[in-house]
């Protein structure tokens, strides 16, 4: 009887370890709505150099987008239960590709947004292709994305190379200085900008004399600074396209070399508007940019900012609109597919055109999934005329959405 | 007591082996996999660290060397894993064969200095070489084959894997286990005296060396192929770094110690990822220097000089001062200690 009991046990236990190892990945099909909630999931830097311009305050603004989803339909709602998670990456490659595969399997993330840096981005893009769930990048630059590592699941959102190069290199060229020195960091970003930056300059008739790679990270520039007002013939503006530190520390060394009073204007190839805010504007003055959406261009961007504002006692970075609208578009998508599935909203975004707070003339290319939309070539203003905090921009000219970005890369097969 | 001891040691290998069966069941099995890859990481350092005395801070170079290697193969020849993997651990052994003829001959923190350099030499050319390697980007979307079975589901391929990391233990224990094992222990005691007895000393490192960057390698390739990707990280000199907070925490010259140490900084990164706390550096580094301050000999090391103390008597843990160990090599060091 005794030993009866045990096998029993012993049975019993066999079948619970069994039971589980059925667990993982046979989430309820047939179901519109799987696990009956949406789960958008936030994987972005939160604690190291991208922490300030996205990080928290973009889990913010996803929450916003879920407020405003709801409030919207009320309860028309497909999805009345929209969760949203975060996770802090770090920028490290390994840990954003086993949390991007944690937040699909074990969280049921629907999609997953934002994920600054390259190398973590295509590592997501990767693991969304794997589960066949959805994935849409704001925080890389890499046209990688949308090109030969592009595939179904992913959507890149908001920016890249190809689109910073050309705003600020073929404006400023044709705006009269046809002559650059470009300072790029060595490494995949840096090189992609170069690269992007010297096809535009050519293209709209300017030249680049010089371009030179920095060591990155870096915190001297002066042999570039000093080498530049000897070169032959002169440059007229300097390109850098450092990002984060390094640019704050070119741009101080700019200054104290007093560049600008010899002649030579400065053109940066990526910047944020926390840049700005930590430069401080009178650093800056003059710079021209292309920024890909700025919170105080239009009344309609200074209503979401001062939303924003309320939630999050700043003013949002472009980062942090495009995260804004990435989920709000994919709530609308999933509105009205009437599904969750990842297949259905796809189709319902791809060639999707439409306006929001953060895109100005959208579509969602159907041919390798980039956003393309109405970007902005900006300047940043001198502190005389900074009116109130973070006002630190001037809209010179805006760039339309079929201008802003590149054609579609044919090695790009979803 | 002697028998005691004797009895102890399979139970805890069973309870070991059982551990890292029941793994994935208790954890998410790709944060499962990792613990495993870099647990025979700290390992294989500690065959340095701990049974030799040298103190390797460019180990990344062998843990990511082979990552990369291990996914070209994977990328480019469509071989089964465990073959890419094992590609990638020759490659390493090879690579540490010049890197440690030239730095065995150096002590203390000179030896520490120069792996490093090598280590971020490899680094670089890592980064420049982007044809071959991609770079920032890494190499993306590496196979995992074998004799066509599906392992996309991680929870199957923790399996797959864990051979391979068992492999790579077993061979660990053995060296340290062996004659030759006890020459590396005699060396860190008293070099001078190893020599006098007519070893090669140099030779002796250079062994260690080739043979710890060989398992490094293992784990490495392994680690790359479980996340289907090699990324710069792997190769930097961070990597080094935490690989010796690992075998530290565990307790250096404990071997099983690294094991502990890994699943808590794996365990605790991972928890800490999506805790929404924005100080993951200062948690660990804080629970870092605690093990330093309070269990010098580290977790592991801690726990065993407890028990043997209870036992009381003999205390083969201690350092006795003669030639040969008694019982076990694997003694417990304070931190820093390794000349």
């Amino acid at each position: 009887m005794k030993a009866l009991g045990r096998v029993a046990a012993v049975v019993a236990a066999g079948a619970t370890i069994a039971g589980c190892a059925g667990g993982p990945g046979s989430g309820g099909s047939g179901d519109k709505i799987s696990d009956g909630k949406v789960v958008l999931a936030v994987l972005n830097d939160q604690s190291a150099i991208y922490a300030d311009l996205s990080g928290k305050s973009s889990v913010e603004a996803v929450k916003m987008a879920v407020a405003d989803y709801k409030a919207k339909y009320g309860a028309k709602a497909v999805v009345k239960d929209v969760e949203v998670l975060s996770a802090d990456h770090q920028n490290k490659p390994e840990v954003a590709n086993s949390k991007a595969q944690e937040l699909y399997d074990r969280q049921h993330a629907d999609v997953i947004l934002d994920v600054p840096s390259s190398a973590a981005a295509l590592a997501v893009a990767g693991v969304a292709k794997a589960k066949k769930k959805l994935f849409m990048d704001i925080g890389a630059a890499t046209t990688a994305l949308e090109g030969a590592q592009c595939n179904k699941y992913t959507f890149h959102y908001g920016y890249n190379t190809y689109m910073l190069a050309h705003g600020t290199g073929d404006t400023v060229t044709k705006d009269g200085s046809k002559n650059w020195y470009i300072v790029y960091p060595d490494y995949a970003f840096g090189q992609d900008m170069q690269k992007n930056f010297t096809a535009a300059v050519k293209g709209a008739g300017g030249t680049v004399i010089q371009s030179d790679p920095a060591p990155f990270p870096n915190d001297n520039f002066s042999t570039f600074l000093l080498k530049a007002p000897g070169l032959n013939p002169k440059p007229q503006v300097l390109g850098t396209m450092q990002a984060g530190g390094d640019l704050v520390n070119l741009v101080k060394q700019y200054n104290e070399y007093k560049l600008r009073d010899k002649g030579i204007g400065l053109a940066v190839g990526l910047m944020f508007i926390t840049d700005i805010h930590s430069l401080g504007a009178d650093a800056l003055a003059g710079t021209k940019f292309t920024d890909a959406w700025y919170w105080n261009a239009s009344p309609e961007n200074r209503a979401w900012a001062d939303k924003f504002q309320a939630k999050v006692s700043k003013r949002p970075s472009f980062p942090n609109a495009a995260n804004y609208s990435a989920a709000t578009q994919y709530l609308e998508a999933v509105q009205r597919a009437g599904t969750d599935g990842a297949d259905a909203v796809i189709k319902q975004l791809e060639g999707y055109k439409f306006q929001d707070a953060f895109a100005h003339n959208a579509t969602i290319r159907a041919q390798d999934h980039l956003l393309l939309h109405d970007v902005s070539l900006a300047q940043v203003k001198p502190a005389s005329e900074v009116t109130e905090p973070w006002d630190y921009e001037k809209v010179l000219s805006t760039i339309p959405a079929d201008q802003a970005f590149q054609p579609a890369d044919p090695a790009c097969k979803l | 007591m002697i028998l005691s001891r004797l009895a102890a040691r399979p139970l805890l290998l069973v309870a070991g082996l059982f551990l890292a069966l029941a793994l994935p069941w208790m954890i998410y099995p790709p944060v499962a996999l990792d613990i495993a890859c870099w647990a025979l990481f700290a390992a294989a350092l500690d065959l340095l660290l701990g049974f030799t005395g040298l103190l390797s801070f460019g180990h990344a170079a062998f843990w990511g060397g082979a990552a990369y290697v291990s996914s070209l193969i994977a990328l480019h020849t469509g071989l089964p894993f465990p073959v890419a993997v094992l590609g990638g651990a020759v490659f390493a052994a090879a690579l540490a064969l010049p890197i440690g003829y030239l730095s065995v001959r150096l002590r203390g923190i000179y030896f520490a200095m120069v792996t490093l350099a090598f280590a971020q030499m490899v680094y670089f050319v890592v980064n420049q070489w982007r044809d071959l390697t991609g770079g920032e980007n890494g190499l993306q979307g590496v196979p995992r084959e074998l004799l066509g079975l599906d392992l996309s589901d991680s929870f199957v391929f923790y399996y797959a894997g864990l051979p391979l990391v068992l492999i790579g233990f077993v061979a660990v224990w053995r060296i340290v286990r062996s004659p030759f094992g006890r020459v590396l222990v005699s060396i860190r005691d008293n070099p001078a005296r190893a020599q006098a007895l007519g070893y090669p000393v140099q030779r002796y490192k250079l062994l260690a060396f080739v043979l710890s960057a060989g398992l490094s390698g293992l784990a490495g390739g392994l680690f790359a192929i479980g996340h289907g990707f090699a990324s710069l990280e792997t190769v930097y000199w961070t990597t080094s770094g935490q690989a010796v907070m690992m075998v530290v925490l565990g307790g250096i010259g404990t071997l099983w110690g690294g094991a502990i140490g890994a699943a808590l900084v794996v365990e605790l990164n991972d928890y800490l990822v999506t805790a929404g706390f924005e100080g993951i550096g200062i948690v660990t580094g804080t629970i870092f220097v605690l093990v330093v301050l309070v269990f010098r000999r580290g977790i592991w090391g801690t726990a065993r000089h407890l028990l043997e103390a209870r036992s009381g008597g003999n205390r083969p843990g201690e350092p006795t001062h003669g030639d040969t160990p008694d019982g076990t090599p694997a003694r417990s060091r304070g931190v820093g200690s390794p000349a």
